[in-house]
């Protein structure tokens, strides 16, 4: 594979801005409708896919010259498996709560097609220290975006922001949208930042 | 040499057998923490199905499981002042997709649903996994246990209900179908237990 020279800045601003995993590639967006009801599991969810995102990518770099072609696909679930499981035993082992609460999600990062996507695309070809900021921040891209998504979802629907009563969401005089901590709302928030990221990222390419 | 069969087995047997080892001390490490916390979850379902029971820290719900709670044949025994004041009896069975651990409460009639907890489940988000919500499990609150038959039953959304029924989840038929007969599974064998001691 030809290596692809790419300088930090455009690493950061790739996985940030430009090539961003929910609104621009549009990966990753089963968790992405599944934990953003509430912006704690958001973000729990967002720190252990990042960590394993940018580790994953870190490690696969490393082992590049020596991967056979034929079965890098299978060196790269390992890999994965490997981290996601690590973030599950934390997990389990020091905050059960929240990993009732991820429930199998935390488990099903394994599958989340950002993490393979990067092994795949820059890890593979790129040096360990770029593969891993390449990683970060695709996932910090994710985050950003499913961060945005639970604000408005806890918000809207619950009053709160990471339990806190908010002024006036949490007063009678706001209906509260239960319809937002619900599936549907996922979808509708979803689509709404979709369509606002993409309308700003067309007025800058016009421009 | 990257190219040879061989030497693709051999890389991918020796990575698998690192990283298995890493995560099998990982997991070694972490066994004490993560076996404690099931206890307490366990233990704060047990007391959860008794609602006079005022939930606390994780430290008081571990002592007033020691100071209350009796362990029996197919359950335990809910003592206060020496008094009988109800039973907890732990049923388990395979869900849609992983094992469900839940407690049903009885109250000392031994007749009377006083609760259902559910402490372990990994069904579908949103759908299955909706068993834990506080609505269906307060729905068992006051269920009354069947002599014959199945001790209680789950019904589909809509139909009209028994004394010993509760409606099911639309959208997860598959785990409360199989919640009811893990459910009812544990009631019977509980049941057999009283009868062979003679309390009934």
């Amino acid at each position: 594979m030809m290596a692809q020279v790419k300088s930090n800045k455009d690493i950061i601003l790739d996985g940030l801005w430009r090539d961003n995993p929910i609104f621009r590639q549009v990966l990753g967006i089963c968790s992405t409708l599944a934990v953003t009801n509430a912006v704690l599991n958001t973000t729990v969810m967002c720190v252990s896919l990042t960590m394993v995102t940018a580790l994953s990518c870190l490690t696969v770099s490393l082992l590049r010259h020596w991967t056979p072609a034929n079965i890098r696909m299978m060196v790269q679930t390992l890999i994965i498996a490997f981290y996601v499981i690590v973030v599950d035993l934390i997990l389990k082992a020091y905050w059960p709560e929240m990993s009732s609460n991820l429930g199998p999600f935390v488990g099903l990062i394994i599958t989340n097609c950002i993490i393979m996507g990067r092994c795949e695309a820059f890890a593979g070809s790129n040096r360990p220290v770029s593969s891993f900021w390449d990683g970060f921040f695709n996932g910090l891209g994710y985050s950003l975006i499913l961060l945005a998504i639970s604000v408005v979802r806890e918000l809207l629907g619950m009053g709160t922001i990471l339990g806190f009563a908010m002024p006036y969401f949490s007063t009678p005089y706001w209906d509260k949208w239960i319809i937002m901590v619900m599936p549907p709302g996922a979808f509708f928030a979803l689509a709404s930042i979709i369509w606002l990221c993409r309308s700003i990222k067309s007025k800058e390419a016009k421009s | 040499m990257k190219n040879n069969p061989f030497f693709a087995i051999f890389y991918m047997f020796i990575l698998t057998a690192f990283f298995s080892s890493v995560l099998i001390g990982f997991a070694r490490l972490t066994r004490e923490k993560v076996q404690a916390n099931q206890q307490i979850a366990f233990e704060r379902a047990l007391l959860e199905v008794f609602p006079e029971i005022k939930l606390t820290s994780n430290a008081g719900v571990h002592q007033f499981f020691i100071e209350h709670f009796e362990p029996a044949p197919s359950g335990y025994i809910f003592r206060r002042e020496g008094l009988v004041k109800g039973y907890a009896v732990p049923v388990e069975g395979q869900g849609y997709w992983a094992t469900i651990k839940a407690v049903i409460g009885i109250a000392e009639d031994r007749q009377t649903v006083t609760g259902m907890a559910i402490y372990e489940q990994n069904e579908t988000p949103g759908l299955g996994a909706r068993i834990t919500e506080p609505d269906f499990c307060e729905a068992f609150n006051g269920l009354l246990l069947n002599d014959e038959g199945p001790p209680i039953d789950i019904r589909p959304a809509g139909t009209e209900l028994g004394v010993d029924a509760v409606h099911a989840i639309t959208g997860a038929t598959q785990t409360c179908t199989r919640l009811e007969k893990l459910i009812n599974d544990g009631l019977t064998q509980w049941k057999q237990q009283q009868k062979q001691q003679g309390v009934q």
